[in-house]
């Protein structure tokens, strides 16, 4: 059914990432897959992805008007909160909590500071308006919102002139009838202010967290509404009938008016796409435990693909501030290319965290960098190639390394160059491989069970060492990778996540109260998929429950394996939950009690519309592995002759012993000596360890 | 033996603070009770072989460096290191034997390799109740330890991975909540084998000898780097007073003297200025002051240096036996952390006669601990034990934080919807305080104000505040942050002013405590304060 739809509509689907510096595009034209980058239009990124697909067009022989389905990944909600260019709102809290959201949650993340990190705040204190309203714990109203209030409110709200507004109350997550009221009276005496209530962008338990995430979405209305629409009358202009789709940061897209109704589920999305290309490694290669690894200049990511699927969290953070929205699990820590070495007090040689970012950069970029980076260091040890990097693009100064190298890390240490260089990668390496440790330690995951996914400009010339330090025996280097996550984004469906939060013991006696929150759910779902039109045989429903033993704070989200009928909930169900509740305490943290009173915090259902999957196949290309030239690269204490191939020269099937570096477009990989690579059927490359290969 | 280069060592020291990290998520995940979930009131460290820390998480400054010391003193006195077997953990909550208070209970384990004890890992959790006279432990009017609840002398809770179950079941026989400690103590446990797998999975790979080699080469970094901070700051004598409010018994007010003596690299404290030990729980001992002094001395150095026992070295201290920051016993400790902040406030107004340009004027300087027990009809009990805070002092480079963290602590409030989902209590009000900031070039952070109303027929208040008669000093001409306060408020408005000290308050369905902590201090002349900063405040409602 799904393929017939996509054979009546239309050949061409698009894919489109885009990020700080380039847009990357991937086209899935009558079965072939095609990658392109262009440079992003920060004014107004729009104009780089009509360039991108006119080029596409152009250069894969398809006419626009051929293609059905543009999915699109923006950071355009991210940048807007990073760079404080959001409209002026008002917060409308219940009286006598207008300051939560500048209380926080009082730690400082530096212990021994004495200069107070100052947390951003983006609603002053001027524009946080308290309205006389109560609702207790359990929902019951203790003191009802009266005329005179709204009235009250509006005419500030009014005086203010703000173009938006955030409505937080106590509680709202359990009984939201003063939200709704606010909004719906908001609506009739200020027509042109976007409002927007936490019982409907974050309907859970916690009030800071709540009333964060739900201001954030309230100033990203207009910011986010603003792009749609210039892209929606851009495309009508054209002529153009595609259907748009935005990323979300739950992994899955999201129509525009969703988008722009509630725009913190673009919040921190630039990961999806490398999450869904990453599942979709995990099903093409058989590995379905992966730890992806993305490093660019300034950051290295981690996220984890279990039994075939992204971990996902509740909750994230942009800029220190909390966003509760589905996610996808992710580490960063700030350890890049751009990594600057220094010797420390005491004689300690540090690497990070400041970097060099992409301006002055590495010494090596002759952008005025006068301090030695990690990639300094790879370029002194030949690792890289400073007349092939970017292809040729860039060329790299190479005694400018060597001598920043020399000054700043080999003298205060007394060791050669090589000495330090090779030192800084391994201390920049073992802060990956620890980030990378405890992303498996804290699900109780163990290393052997996973293949490490290694993609970004930087990734290829640490991911084996890193595998190695973690103990795993397998890295899977993707083709295409400066343009993965468009390639996953090509493959996602329509996500839509509902929740309902109530502190509920799981026993049968509380199964009613339980029902009745899996009714809502369901008839959100429903009205969801009525909304998006999606037909019944693509509509996928799965429900899950944030789940603790009484008094811990932190719930494990555990799926829920049942089918969500309509009929009550069976005690056998409910048996189900609990058994794997504790078979999951148990693998996370090495106890379980089954004699222990649990509760569940939170009932999640996730809507899936499923978007016809393109079928595409590999265009088949390269020829024999020919290592037509050595270069010498200082590896593990000596110099060494390493082979050294072209990526695109690589036939399907080819083997490569280490050590070896192969080079490709936009980056570098070293194969370690004791590790041996080969190009698996989709292209991909699988360096590997060991006898179990 | 072998001798390892500075990148090694680095590889080493990397892998061991993420061995603590480790340990830290399995704590933080797993534990039960709120004050761990919510306000991470606990901390883990790893220790060389003779039990001097090496690594730490980076959490709580009281805990951390106190840790080591009581480690210490547990070896020496207590538990002979030759009697430390594998499998074995060894706990105590003994403030007289290298413990916090009664609710901090510390437990140890030593990692064995290759038959070798290669090092100890440790955790310390503040648990929800220890029993005692009040809930919590934190009785505001114990004029002697045995008042406070369960004492932990210290001792093999598991030997050769055997929980001995006869201690075990005397320990939850004593506390109000003995399924959230027995839960929190796993957790605990949990965290120490987490670590003693990490550290020998460290040993494994790097050989025992350059292991060990590594961990005291850290230290020696450490201290190097640590000396190099002294030498920086100017020789001298510097001198402060601040003064804790009163010890709940009677309303005298203690005086803390530190007299810090900067020569070359070394920094001597000198405490024997400060009052005599208390009647009421205000005590500290000797590993309690000394963790202020090390919080302080680190935070103030120019450049960050790894926290670890090799910057103690350098700094040494005079604390005399009877003073109220080296009690002897039976003198009661519970609410020592009140006269640790104001000892930490004490040594940074020193320091800051040696290094102006560095050191905040006084943040709020206590821990507002407010424990609630709440009796519903059915006699069923609850307990809330709630830590607030005030506001930060102003900086020499920027106005104080609101409403922050500091100090001695570094705990996370309790959200309001937890409470009233899971209590008989509603919050009323929770916000800033306006005008609590010191005046200054740069203002004190504001204090805030938090209300709970008693929802049950019956309920029991009990707290240990303090600075309601000392407020937090101002520097370089910045004014003093605001006084604390406590208010009872009746269902029929009748306002009652409470003391900083209550013990077990009697309260019914609809009485209300007000808080009102302290706004840090001000630095610098208030009329140096930029206009448009002042103008800010007004029209935000900060002043």
């Amino acid at each position: 059914m799904t393929l017939d739809k996509q054979a009546a509509s239309g050949r061409v689907r698009i894919a489109v990432d885009i990020g700080g510096t380039f847009t990357d595009l991937q086209v899935v034209v009558g079965g072939q897959v095609f990658a392109l980058k262009t440079p992003t239009t920060p004014a107004d990124p729009s104009d780089g992805l009509f360039t991108g697909m006119r080029e596409a067009a152009r250069r894969f022989g398809f006419e626009l008007g051929e293609a059905d389905l543009l999915m699109h990944g923006t950071t355009i909600a991210t940048n807007a909160v990073l760079e404080r260019k959001l409209p002026p709102g008002a917060l409308i809290t219940t009286a006598g909590f207008e300051d939560v959201l500048e209380i926080g949650r009082h730690f400082r993340r530096d212990v021994y500071g004495l200069k107070p990190e100052i947390m951003p705040v983006l609603v002053p204190r001027d524009r946080r308006l308290g309205v006389a309203e109560r609702i207790r714990g359990n929902g019951e109203v203790e003191l009802a919102l009266d005329d005179a209030a709204i009235e009250a409110l509006a005419a500030k709200l009014d005086r203010l002139g703000v173009e938006c507004a955030a409505i937080c109350l106590i509680n709202a997550f359990v009984n939201a009838a003063h939200e709704e009221r606010l909004r719906d009276a908001l609506a009739r005496r200020l027509p042109g202010l976007q409002v927007s209530i936490s019982s409907e962008v974050s309907p859970e338990i916690r009030e800071f967290e709540r009333t964060s995430t739900t201001v954030l979405n309230a100033l990203l209305m207009p910011v986010v509404q603003r792009y749609t629409r210039r892209l929606t009358e851009r495309l009508a202009s054209e002529g153009l009938g595609l259907r748009i789709f935005l990323v979300q940061s739950n992994g899955g897209v999201c129509s525009l008016d969703l988008a722009g109704a509630q725009p913190a589920r673009l919040l921190l999305s630039g990961p999806s796409g490398g999450a869904l290309a990453a599942q979709r490694i995990a099903a093409e290669t058989g590995f379905p435990n992966l730890v992806s690894v993305d490093m660019c200049g300034t950051s290295f990511d981690v996220s984890i693909v279990q039994d075939g699927a992204s971990t996902m969290v509740r909750q994230g953070e942009v800029d220190c501030l909390p966003v509760r929205r589905p996610m996808v699990e992710i580490r960063t820590i700030g350890a890049g290319g751009g990594s600057i070495a220094h010797v420390a007090a005491g004689g300690r040689l540090e690497v990070g965290p400041e970097s060099a970012g992409a301006m002055p950069g590495p010494v090596c970029y002759r952008r005025g960098g006068t301090e030695p980076t990690v990639t300094d260091a790879n370029l002194a040890l030949g690792r890289l190639d400073a007349a092939s990097f970017l292809s040729g693009e860039m060329s790299l100064d190479l005694p400018g390394a060597r001598s920043a190298m020399a000054r700043v890390v080999a003298e205060p240490l007394g060791v050669s160059i090589d000495e330090a260089a090779e030192g800084v990668l391994a201390v920049a390496n073992a802060k990956l491989a620890a980030a990378t440790r405890l992303s498996l330690f804290e699900k109780g995951l163990d290393p052997r069970d996973f293949a490490m996914l290694s993609f970004g400009g930087a990734g290829g010339l640490h991911a084996v060492e890193v595998a190695e330090a973690v103990g795993i025996r397998r890295v899977i280097f993707p083709r295409n990778p400066s343009t993965l996550s468009a390639w996953g984004i090509l493959h996602s469906d329509i996500v839509q996540d509902f929740a309902r939060s109530r502190v509920l013991r799981l026993l049968e006696p509380e199964l009613p109260a339980m029902d009745a929150l899996i009714g809502e759910l369901r008839t959100a779902s429903e009205r969801f998929f009525a909304e998006q039109d999606i037909a019944p045989a693509d509509r996928g429903l799965s429900l899950a429950a944030d789940v603790r033993y009484v008094g811990q704070a932190f719930e494990i989200l555990t799926p829920w394996r049942r089918e969500i009928g309509l009929g009550p909930t069976t005690g056998a169900e409910l048996a189900v939950l609990l058994a794997d509740f504790h078979a999951a305490h148990r693998q996370r943290f090495s106890y379980a009690d089954p004699d222990a009173a649990v509760e569940v915090v939170t009932l999640r259902l996730t809507a899936t519309g499923r978007v016809s999957n393109p079928k595409v196949s590999l265009a088949d290309a390269g020829t024999d592995a020919t290592a037509a030239r050595t270069r010498p690269i200082y590896m593990r204490g000596a110099l060494r002759d390493v082979p050294v191939v072209r990526r695109e020269g690589l036939a399907p099937r080819a083997t490569i012993a280490g050590p070896a570096v192969i080079e490709e477009g936009y980056t570098t990989l070293i194969i370690d000596p004791g590790w041996s690579a080969r190009v698996d059927p989709h292209g991909n490359i699988v360096a590997e360890t060991g006898a179990d290969s | 033996m072998s001798t390892l280069s500075v990148i090694e060592i680095e590889i080493v020291r990397s892998a061991l603070t993420a061995v603590a990290a480790e340990m830290d998520v399995t704590i933080w995940r797993t534990s039960r009770s709120t004050i761990v979930r919510e306000l991470l009131d606990y901390s883990t460290a790893v220790f060389d072989a003779d039990g001097f820390n090496l690594a730490q998480s980076a959490r709580i400054p009281m805990h951390l460096n106190s840790m080591g010391a009581g480690l210490r003193e547990l070896i020496e006195r207590f538990v002979p290191i030759e009697e430390w077997g594998p499998g074995d953990v060894i706990v105590t909550n003994d403030p007289y034997c290298g413990g916090q208070h009664l609710p901090d209970i510390l437990a140890f384990r030593p990692v064995f390799h290759e038959g070798r004890r290669i090092a100890i890992v440790g955790t310390l959790c503040h648990h929800i109740d220890m029993g005692g006279s009040a809930a919590g432990s934190y009785g505001a009017t114990a004029t002697e330890i045995f008042q406070e609840g369960l004492r932990i002398p210290p001792m093999k809770l598991y030997r050769g991975g055997v929980r001995n179950d006869e201690v075990w079941a005397m320990l939850l026989q004593n506390v109000r909540k003995p399924d959230l400690v027995a839960g929190d103590l796993g957790a605990q446990v949990a965290s120490l084998t987490v670590g003693e797998a990490g550290l020998q999975r460290l040993a494994a790979k790097y050989g025992t000898g350059a292991f060990l080699e590594a961990g005291q080469r850290i230290l020696d970094i450490s201290e190097a780097a640590m000396r190099d901070t002294i030498r920086r700051i100017p020789d001298g004598v510097y001198t402060f007073e601040d003064f804790v409010d009163d010890d709940g018994i009677t309303d005298d007010p203690i005086r803390l003297e530190a007299k810090i003596e900067i020569r070359g690299d070394a920094l001597h404290v000198d405490l024997s200025g400060c009052a005599a030990q208390v009647t009421g729980p205000i005590n500290a001992t000797p590993s309690m002051a000394s963790c202020a002094v090390y919080y302080a001395v680190i935070a103030c150095a120019d450049e960050p240096i790894p926290a670890n026992a090799g910057c103690y070295r350098p700094v040494s201290m005079t604390l005399p036996p009877g003073t109220v920051v080296s009690a002897k016993h039976p003198a009661p400790v519970a609410h020592r952390i009140c006269t640790v902040h104001r000892l930490a406030n004490t040594i940074l107004g020193a320091l800051a006669g040696a290094v102006p340009e560095r050191i905040p004027a006084a943040y709020y300087g206590v821990s507002y601990v407010c424990t609630f027990q709440t009796i519903a009809e059915s006699g069923d009990r609850k307990v809330l034990v709630e830590i607030e805070i005030g506001g930060a002092g102003g900086h020499p480079e920027q106005d104080g934080a609101s409403a922050y963290a500091s100090g001695m602590h570094n705990n996370s409030n309790i959200p309001v919807e937890m409470i009233e989902s899971d209590m008989p209590l509603t919050l009323t009000g929770y916000g800033l305080l306006p005008g609590s900031g010191g005046d200054g070039q740069h203002r004190g952070g504001l204090g805030l104000w938090r209300e709970w109303r008693v929802d049950s027929p019956r309920a029991a208040f009990t707290c240990n505040l303090d600075r309601f008669k000392f407020a937090p000093y101002g520097l370089a001409g910045g004014k003093a942050g605001s006084f604390g306060r406590l208010t009872l408020i009746r269902p029929d408005g009748e306002r009652q002013s409470l003391g900083s000290k209550v013990t077990n308050l009697p309260l019914t369905r609809g009485d209300v405590i007000r808080l009102e902590t302290s706004g840090g201090g001000g630095w610098g002349p208030p009329e140096r304060r930029d206009p448009a900063a002042r103008q800010r405040d007004s029209a935000l409602g900060y002043v």
